[in-house]
């Protein structure tokens, strides 16, 4: 998945679990930018008794660089607590939950959110509820309203949003990694087998959203809106990670932590760590801090998918079969954001410095008709210009490895035919998404929801 | 672990983990030597002896290296301890050293 479960030790740990990172203009607020950090991955709905919460023990960052150093200019810091007001019952809920603050909702979280810039460290809220988990008919009957309630406008112009959410990411995860089968054309692949059409295997799982909403004013190296696309100043590098103390003691029930926080899961574009980066690699990747990136920019050079296609697919991809070249289009893409000139009035160039962050560019408004397939499709308010919550990032990453974005920095190249019909061929379901605020739509109920 | 002397438990867990505890100053000299901030430490042993103050108050300190763990009471210990964490501890109770 983007980056559910995307490293050997991240996959044991999943309330640390970065998943997916969302940037762009807010469609109904266009001063403002939207960011959504996902984590807790595949979340069966039906979760109690103990229904999934943030990690109290984890500090959740959202990082923007406004200068083009891959260095966080502002950060964005969330930590939870969690709240019981009944120790001497098993239950979630003694009864209905109404409201963020009914009796009968038994363990609640409460958290904070810090902003960290030049000027130091400032509480913008604390006590900040997040919503129950969406349990079912009986337990949360007016779900709507309770996350709703759950949306906190700050006194300092941001809004924020913390807790469950139907995963706006979506993949055919089955068929990613048995192989890379493409079930466009699997009766094509090594192995053959029937055509049989695309499963959404995330349609019916949660996850859990930090997001904010920014003024764009507030994070901007200079305090303007921009307006000229062109302009260095109008792009913002975008990522998020978790982070745990260095130590972390047991004794009996009891649990304390010491120590400084030490990062376990970073995510700037999606399923960079997931297909880009090799197995021996990627605890360290989540380790490390954009800034490191260097270390892993020849897998994106010279990709193991890329290399994979042709093999699996024989004679299907011959062009990219015979192309021996470093991808600089996806250096581009991925590690520099794209420079002016290659896509007519379109950049998110963040300078040479190769670090993988989702790369918006201010300047350039919410699209009216936006295409899932980003810039791929034509628009160019979609990824890799920051990155939607519906924009289709398989797809557009997969025809990206296969070669359909060579030709940008090599125009004799040729994409191969069956590039532009690789597809993940998904639709998501209606309500898999919000038009406002925090646009991931509202979760699965576990009444109402079978087991995926 | 119950058999083990404290010095023995110390000498042991030495042999492995050198300096991870108290700037790897040998304890005995606890006092009589300053230790040294180290710039850059070395790789995470596999198994470190880990020293934490569990309660500051009581001076009680307790070591944790292998599947073994002990704890003690040793003023001087915790004294030095606690001076050395000084700048970077908070809240009550103990911290990790």
């Amino acid at each position: 998945m983007s980056s559910h479960r995307e490293a050997p030790e991240i996959s044991k740990d999943p309330v640390a679990d970065n998943t997916d990172v969302y940037a762009f203009r807010s469609p109904d607020r266009p001063d403002t930018v939207t960011i959504v950090a996902n984590y807790l991955p595949g979340q069966a709905p039906a979760g109690g008794p103990n229904f999934y919460e943030f990690g109290d023990d984890v500090l959740y960052s959202i990082f923007v660089d406004n200068d083009g150093d891959a260095r966080p200019d502002i950060t964005y810091e969330f930590r939870f607590r969690t709240e019981v007001r009944n120790p001497e019952t098993f239950l979630y809920n003694t009864g209905p939950i109404a409201s963020l603050d009914a009796e009968t909702w038994n363990r609640r979280q409460l958290y904070s959110v810090t902003r960290v810039d030049r000027h130091g460290r400032t509480v913008l809220g604390d006590g900040l509820v997040s919503p129950p988990c969406n349990i079912g008919p009986r337990s949360t009957p007016d779900y709507a309203s309770l996350a709703g309630a759950a949306v906190h406008e700050l006194g300092s112009g941001e809004t924020v949003f913390a807790g469950q959410r139907n995963d706006p990411f979506f993949v055919d995860l089955g068929a990613i990694f048995d192989l890379a089968d493409l079930r466009p054309f699997q009766n094509l692949h090594l192995i053959p087998s029937a055509a049989t059409p695309s499963v959404d295997t995330l349609a019916t799982l949660n996850v859990h959203s930090i997001a904010i909403q920014v003024p764009i004013s507030k994070l901007t190296r200079d305090g303007s809106t921009p307006t000229d696309v062109m302009s260095p100043k109008s792009v913002l590098g975008v990522w998020a990670a978790a982070a745990r103390r260095k130590v972390r003691l047991t004794d009996g029930p009891l649990q304390a932590g010491a120590g400084p926080w030490v990062q376990v899961s970073r995510l700037g574009n999606p399923l960079f760590n997931e297909v880009i980066v090799p197995m021996g690699d990627k605890d360290e990747w989540n380790a490390v801090d954009p800034i490191d990136d260097d270390d892993f920019a020849k897998y994106v050079r010279r990709p193991e998918l890329a290399k994979l296609l042709p093999v699996l697919y024989p004679g299907v991809f011959p062009n990219l079969a015979g192309l021996d070249a470093d991808r600089a289009d996806l250096v581009a893409i991925l590690l520099t954001g794209i420079p002016g000139g290659i896509v007519g009035g379109f950049q998110n160039f963040t300078g040479p410095k190769l670090a993988d962050m989702l790369r918006l560019n201010l300047a350039i408004p919410p699209a009216s008709s936006p295409s899932p397939l980003g810039l791929l499709g034509g628009d160019v308010a979609g990824f890799p210009n920051g990155r939607r919550v519906f924009d289709d990032a398989v797809t557009i990453e997969l025809r990206a490895l296969a070669g359909a974005t060579y030709p940008l920095v090599n125009p004799s190249y040729t994409p191969d035919a069956a590039v532009s019909v690789v597809s993940e061929n998904l639709v998501p379901a209606a309500g898999r998404y919000l038009p406002a605020f925090p646009y991931a739509g509202l979760p699965h109920d576990g009444f109402s929801t079978p087991s995926p | 672990m119950s058999k083990l002397s404290r010095r023995s438990f110390l000498k042991t867990a030495g042999v492995a983990t050198g300096a991870a505890l108290v700037g790897g100053a040998p304890i005995a000299a606890a006092g009589e030597r300053e230790p040294e901030l180290v710039a850059s430490p070395s790789p995470l042993p596999k198994e470190p002896l880990v020293a934490y103050v569990r309660d500051a108050e009581a001076s009680e300190v307790t070591l944790v290296h292998g599947t073994g763990e002990v704890t003690y009471r040793d003023p001087l210990l915790v004294k030095r301890l606690l001076k050395h964490a000084a700048p970077h501890r908070r809240g009550k109770g103990g911290g990790v050293a």
